[in-house]
């Protein structure tokens, strides 16, 4: 579903992301592991098609992101580490757009959009003003808008910043859900947050991947530490 | 897709508080001039009835009442197009339209599109309110059509320039200064005087030699072009920009 290969990026004249490869089929929960400035977010601004990478190269789906970027597009949910949500909009209204963006419309859009608002609890605010609400479920319209059109590959940035404990379950269940039948990859500086959702760790150090195992039965905190040290 | 980003864009525009004080503020000014003018027409027919080549009523308001709006549409403009990009930027919401699957030309054409409904809108007010007269003065249609051209033009490629500058920085202020300095530029080169050939041809990039001609019925081909070429190097300049900030980060 998602292939990057050796994926290079300097930024400011410093080597931000260099070589990381990275694959991913459906039912894969990748979490992205490193400390703050490590490259995490500049690999998945990669993969989504917002930063060219100097070298290396990405597939989401069998569509190449430098020769077929809309296509390859089409198939990415995104969630930056801030939710590009409009503060003027209403949720519902916001959604539409996101939809429509995407290529959906009609009943499909009105059914979805529906839909997501179920799953990511925001029924009670759906026609409520974005501006007005709490940065937990500004964080669930960012997550809303990166899946309303079904993507093949879900990319979240800290998808766990600013949700209490019971929104950090029903984020992570939502997730684990939305990978039985798509790809996803998180990031977070969180051992526990990776723990509890991926099937998969990435570890992150100084823009390369030193790192890629299987989540279950590993004792993270000692990979992790071992990995970047 | 691109119906899609010009509606969303045109209820932003529709949203905003600056926008209703910027059409008020406009409106006052078309309604003082209109009727300034009006009145001045009034006291001074009989002399302009003895001119070789007597000026009606919608040749002297197109001239006196549309030609000044002209420049207050230019410098007004840019303000509707000053946030569109700046504010993507600023509030972290430029990632849901570099994710998506949205040309950058597709984005570009539907926010100028969106903006341009607004400052249709306007235009169409400052023209309607000649259409007051035509109940006691027959209206000269063609007049008021190349003014309206005029006008529409003008406010097309002063918002193309907005636009620009929107997309080079953050901060709307900055935007805003950059999008005026060029166009008081381009408005000044009309009005100095150049002696050598060479110079003299920069002033030929003046908008206020370009446009006069459409408050006079002179609907030049020259004049259409100078504001349609303007208005797509501007959006050509944007797509540009925001194409490189995929290479260069933002």
């Amino acid at each position: 579903m998602l292939q990057a290969d050796k994926l290079h990026r300097t930024l400011s004249a410093s080597v931000a992301v260099s070589g990381i490869s990275l694959s991913l089929a459906r039912g894969d929960v990748l979490g992205l592991l490193g400390l703050n400035g490590a490259g995490k977010s500049t690999t998945l601004k990669m993969l989504c098609g917002m930063l060219v990478p100097d070298s290396g190269s990405v597939t989401i789906d069998g569509h190449s992101m430098q020769e077929q970027p809309l296509e390859a597009r089409a198939r990415i949910g995104f969630l930056p580490d801030q939710p590009p949500v409009y503060d003027d909009m209403r949720v519902e209204e916001y959604l539409r757009l996101c939809g429509q963006i995407r290529g959906m419309k009609g009943q499909q859009l009105s059914d979805r959009q529906s839909e997501v608002i179920e799953q990511c609890s925001l029924t009670t605010v759906s026609r409520n003003l974005i501006g007005t609400l709490s940065k937990g479920y500004r964080q669930r319209v960012g997550l809303a808008q990166a899946i309303i059109h079904e993507p093949t590959v879900l990319l979240l940035d800290e998808p766990g910043n600013g949700l209490d404990p019971q929104q950090l379950d029903a984020m992570r269940e939502l997730i684990r859900r939305y990978a039985d039948e798509h790809a996803v990859v998180f990031s977070t500086h969180l051992l526990s947050e990776a723990q509890s959702t991926c099937n998969r760790v990435a570890v992150i150090h100084e823009g390369k991947l030193v790192a890629d195992v299987l989540a279950q039965g590993e004792d993270l905190e000692a990979l992790f530490h071992g990995a970047i040290s | 897709m691109i119906i899609t980003i010009a509606k969303h864009q045109f209820l932003t525009l529709a949203r905003s508080a600056q926008t209703w004080m910027i059409a008020a503020i406009l409106a006052l000014l078309f309604g003082y001039l209109f009727l300034q003018q009006l009145e001045t027409f009034l006291n001074i027919q009989d002399q302009l009835s003895l001119q070789d080549y007597p000026v009606g009523l919608s040749g002297y308001m197109s001239v006196r009442y549309l030609q000044p709006l002209a420049l207050a549409f230019t410098f007004v403009a840019p303000l509707f197009g000053m946030r569109a990009f700046s504010d993507e930027f600023s509030r972290h919401t430029y990632a849901l339209w570099q994710s998506s699957p949205v040309s950058t030309a597709a984005l570009v054409l539907g926010k100028f599109i969106g903006m341009s409904m607004v400052m249709l809108l306007l235009v169409l007010i400052a023209v309607g309110m000649l259409f007051i007269m035509i109940s006691f003065a027959p209206i000269d249609l063609p007049i008021v059509f190349s003014a309206a051209t005029g006008l529409a033009l003008c406010a097309c490629a002063s918002m193309a320039c907005g636009l620009f500058f929107s997309s080079m920085t953050r901060h709307n202020v900055v935007a805003i200064i950059s999008s005026l300095a060029l166009l008081v530029l381009l408005w000044l080169l009309g009005s100095a005087s150049f002696g050598e050939l060479p110079i003299q041809a920069i002033s030929q990039l003046s908008i206020a030699s370009h446009s006069s001609g459409f408050f006079q019925g002179y609907l030049q081909s020259a004049d259409v072009a100078y504001f349609i070429l303007m208005t797509l190097m501007f959006l050509g300049l944007t797509v540009v920009r925001l194409d490189s900030l995929r290479q260069n980060g933002y």
